[in-house]
């Protein structure tokens, strides 16, 4: 079975925010899964610390929020995607406050939480999920096999002779 | 991962049911990017990058991502109105085209029987690919004023690349330089003109070290070898002291020096005028670092420079962007693989044929306004925008009548604009094409509905200078609205110049395409045309000036009576320049830092986009905030002498505590009065446009750095 990561290299990241309105195109305009966030500017000696940080669900390998839901609407696939199922949620925000990373949000109106899917409607037929769908210019958002997107990542990493 | 690949459009057809996919090329900004438009049910539903285009290779951005709520919007102008209240009054009608185009072209051929054809001004913005088709009618119309953004933005580059070695040299990215530097530009937000920010990270992955020049601290910034983070307004001089130390430690290109270039004496007598002891002075950037800096872009090769519109809007405008020019130069990589190349277009007519520019008779050429004051800009088509308020107002040199703005709105993105908005008040007549009602178009007397780039078809970065055109195809219709093409197509014949112009536009697109033996039902097929590559073509050719030369030492501005070497000049309000200002004013403002999602004035209704930037942000130092007594999201009032706004504060440590930045071209369209808040938080409440302020040679205002005073507002 393989496995899928979304994975982000939040060094190469310019704080364009075109994952999010491509995540919100796919949404038809109503709803984002994806947030990118400053971190930063902070002086440290004569260098500055300034990051832009996409936020989105990390789908963690034991996920907190799947442990947290009270109603069994999370669960982890054996891909590795972690879903929420919207039809069983029952909005008591449990997963919320579970959530290290501060990634599932809340819908005011249907009263659920919400979060990443990770576009599964896509990936389950051949398509990459919106946001890793090669909109990035920096190429920072990887999808696929987790050990290989490390892989990619270390080489550039490598490769590059900026800070 | 055999079974994904990217941009997937059949399996993307087949599961969303779409039912026709289009492609095309973007133009929610300057235009540049290949486009994929998924349509179903004759509405645009999706848009996605091309990753057949070579300019973005599938990668896009918000902008392109949220075209359909621009197109479809709610408020949306989808047929022409007139105005039936006094100006600003929001009363508007429904006419028809016919009615809309008749009054207009009355209007037109009225004031030039009058005032002569110069009392007609038309209009654009910043560049939407519907230049060449305005200067066209302007031209056989016989007005030599059209107002562009062109003093201040990227016609003082096309302008001074010209008379120095021929043509915009473009950073050849797809040979990966192995050196950045970036000056005044942040392309990976703005993705400006010819560059797109893909190729330039690209070229970073690949391993290009990277200087950046920016008084502000940006994410490119932060990852750069070298940061050089200047006093605002002070490029020429630190650009000088870089060139006086490459000159002095002999790091320039010896063949190139001897054989390429014109004036390389008094070059050197210039630069030993900036030794690293007052460039330090001036700019505030330590001398080492300028030494680095000067050093990694002077010994790495290929090296490229990005330069942005931010060295423009000074008054050291064409100096700047001429010495950055020499940097190119003197280092060699002028026309070098991995440099910065003189690409040459295809084989079509070019924009200047197409703009009908030699056609405009002599005598009208020179009643061009402003013509005798910035006569570098003059030279190419080029006003200084207060030449024409002040026609407007006063009558001199003579009056100005009419207006024909097209994707414009000057009371947001012009200097001062209080007088722009007196202008607009009083001018006789005024006509715009716009998407929607703008703060601009509320004072016009006949508003045309224009086409978005989903509703056109057109060759795409037609007037680019990295020797690509590629086609720009038609997908939807909405209500009646128009190309500016079409329209100005469809009003010359009005205006009894039909044996210029054609039946239907797409034949003025065939002539375009003439010399390349195509017709546009051939190009639109295709994915692109490009002109022929070829590099170091100066060694047959020589370079297009007047010495065939590289000019470090320019022969046309001496010509002119302009000093023919870039020499740096004090920012007219500025600390050093205006100390008794200085006093009250104990800030330096900059503007006009790029916002993802917006395009200066435009995008503002659009949700998505919205959401990214709720309310204009001033980034304030937290020393500076401490002191002021600002907290993070305060409203505050930013104050110059000439006017004040208000702003949210962001408190931001990536800026000297001497210096504030605030946003430009923010008005509410949420706001459904006439006004749409246009003088709320607009920054060129604050700016100044007189005349000695502007660049002397192309007549560019210093919108980026001025004098401010900053402080809570009252609640």
């Amino acid at each position: 079975m393989s496995k899928y990561s979304l994975i982000i290299d939040d060094e190469l990241c310019w704080g364009c925010r075109t994952c999010e309105v491509a995540c919100k195109q796919e949404y038809e305009h109503k709803i984002k899964f994806i947030h990118v966030q400053e971190d930063g500017p902070r002086a440290v000696g004569n260098e500055f610390i300034y990051f832009h940080r996409p936020t989105v669900c990390r789908h963690c390998d034991e996920p907190p929020c799947e442990g947290a839901c009270p109603e069994s609407a999370i669960s982890k696939r054996d891909d590795g995607i972690v879903v929420l199922d919207y039809d069983t949620c029952s909005g008591c925000r449990n997963c919320i406050d579970a959530c290290p990373y501060d990634s599932v949000g809340f819908d005011e109106e249907k009263q659920i939480a919400l979060k990443c899917n990770l576009c599964h409607h896509r990936v389950d037929r051949g398509l990459i999920p919106a946001c890793a769908d090669n909109v990035c210019l920096a190429h920072c958002i990887y999808f696929g096999d987790p050990a290989s997107i490390h892989e990619q990542i270390e080489r550039k990493r490598r490769k590059r002779q900026t800070k | 991962m055999s079974e994904f690949t990217y941009s997937n459009w059949a399996r993307e057809m087949e599961v969303y049911g779409y039912d026709s996919m289009v492609k095309s090329h973007c133009r929610m900004c300057h235009g540049g990017c290949g486009v994929l438009v998924y349509v179903k049910d004759g509405k645009v539903k999706k848009i996605a990058g091309d990753p057949d285009c070579p300019i973005n290779h599938g990668t896009l951005c918000t902008k392109g991502l949220a075209s359909t709520e621009l197109v479809y919007h709610p408020d949306r102008l989808t047929h022409p109105v007139r105005r039936i209240g006094p100006k600003g009054s929001g009363k508007w009608e429904r006419i028809t085209w016919d009615e809309a185009l008749d009054t207009i072209a009355e209007r037109m051929l009225r004031y030039r029987d009058l005032h002569g054809a110069e009392s007609v001004v038309l209009g654009y913005g910043t560049g939407r690919e519907n230049e060449a088709v305005i200067y066209r009618f302007a031209n056989l119309f016989g007005s030599p004023n059209v107002l562009t953004a062109g003093h201040f933005c990227y016609g003082p580059r096309i302008a001074t690349s010209i008379i120095t070695c021929g043509s915009n040299p473009i950073v050849d990215y797809e040979n990966h330089p192995k050196c950045i530097m970036v000056w005044g530009n942040n392309v990976v937000i703005s993705n400006p003109d010819c560059y797109k920010g893909e190729p330039f990270s690209l070229a970073l992955d690949e391993g290009a070290k990277l200087i950046v020049v920016d008084p502000r601290l940006t994410r490119a910034a932060a990852r750069a070898n070298v940061w050089l983070q200047l006093r605002p307004g002070t490029d020429a001089a630190l650009a000088l002291g870089m060139c006086n130390v490459i000159v002095n430690e002999e790091l320039y290109d010896k063949d190139f020096v001897e054989n390429f270039v014109h004036g390389w004496e008094p070059f050197v007598q210039r630069v030993n005028e900036y030794p690293l002891e007052r460039v330090e002075e001036i700019t505030w950037v330590p001398r080492d670092k300028i030494r680095e800096a000067a050093r990694l872009y002077a010994t790495i090769k290929p090296a490229a420079i990005q330069w942005g519109v931010a060295i423009e809007q000074q008054i050291n405008c064409a100096d700047n962007d001429r010495v950055l020019m020499l940097l190119m130069g003197i280092t060699g990589n002028i026309d070098r693989m991995g440099g910065q190349v003189l690409f040459r277009p295809p084989n079509i007519r070019n924009v200047g044929q197409f703009g009908a520019h030699g056609m405009l008779p002599r005598e009208q050429r020179d009643k061009r306004l402003g013509g005798d004051m910035f006569r570098l800009a003059s030279r190419f088509s080029i006003i200084n925008p207060k030449c024409v308020w002040d026609a407007i107002l006063e009558e001199k040199p003579y009056p100005v009548k009419m207006l024909f703005f097209i994707s414009s709105n000057p009371v947001m993105t012009r200097d001062n604009a209080k007088e722009v908005y007196r202008a607009l008040e009083k001018a006789d007549f005024m006509a715009v094409a716009d998407f929607f009602l703008t703060p601009t178009a509320e004072l016009a007397d006949i508003v045309l509905p224009a086409a978005t780039w989903l509703e056109m078809d057109y060759i795409a970065d037609f007037w680019k200078r990295h020797g690509y055109i590629l086609p720009r195809r038609k997908v939807i219709q909405v209500g009646e609205c128009r190309s500016d093409h079409e329209m100005l197509n469809d009003l010359a014949h009005r205006v009894g110049m039909g044996e210029h112009w054609w039946d239907d536009f797409e034949k003025a697109l065939d002539w375009i395409l003439e010399p390349a033996k195509l017709k546009w039902r051939d190009f639109k097929e295709m994915d692109f045309l490009r002109g022929e590559v070829a590099y170091e073509k100066y060694r047959e050719e020589g370079f297009s000036t007047p010495t065939r030369k590289f000019e470090l030492y320019s022969t046309v501005l001496e010509k002119m009576g302009y000093d023919p070497l870039p020499q740096y000049r004090e920012t007219p309000e500025s600390p050093y320049s205006a100390p008794e200002v200085y006093k009250e004013y104990p800030y330096i403002l900059i503007t006009g830092k790029r916002l993802p999602g917006f395009f200066h004035t435009e995008n503002r209704q659009a949700p998505s986009l919205r959401e990214l930037h709720r309310d204009p942000i001033v980034e304030i130092h937290p020393d500076t905030a401490g002191r002021e007594g600002i907290k993070q999201g305060d409203w505050v009032v930013i104050e110059s002498r000439r006017g004040r706004i208000r702003h949210r504060a962001m408190l931001f440590a990536g800026l000297d505590p001497r210096i504030v930045a605030a946003q430009h071209a923010w008005w509410f369209p949420e706001k459904k009065d006439p006004g749409h808040g246009w003088a709320e938080s607009n920054v060129n409440i604050l700016t100044d446009n007189s005349y000695e302020t502007c660049d002397p040679a192309m007549g560019a205002s210093s919108v980026r750095t001025l004098l401010c005073k900053i402080y809570p507002e009252k609640t």
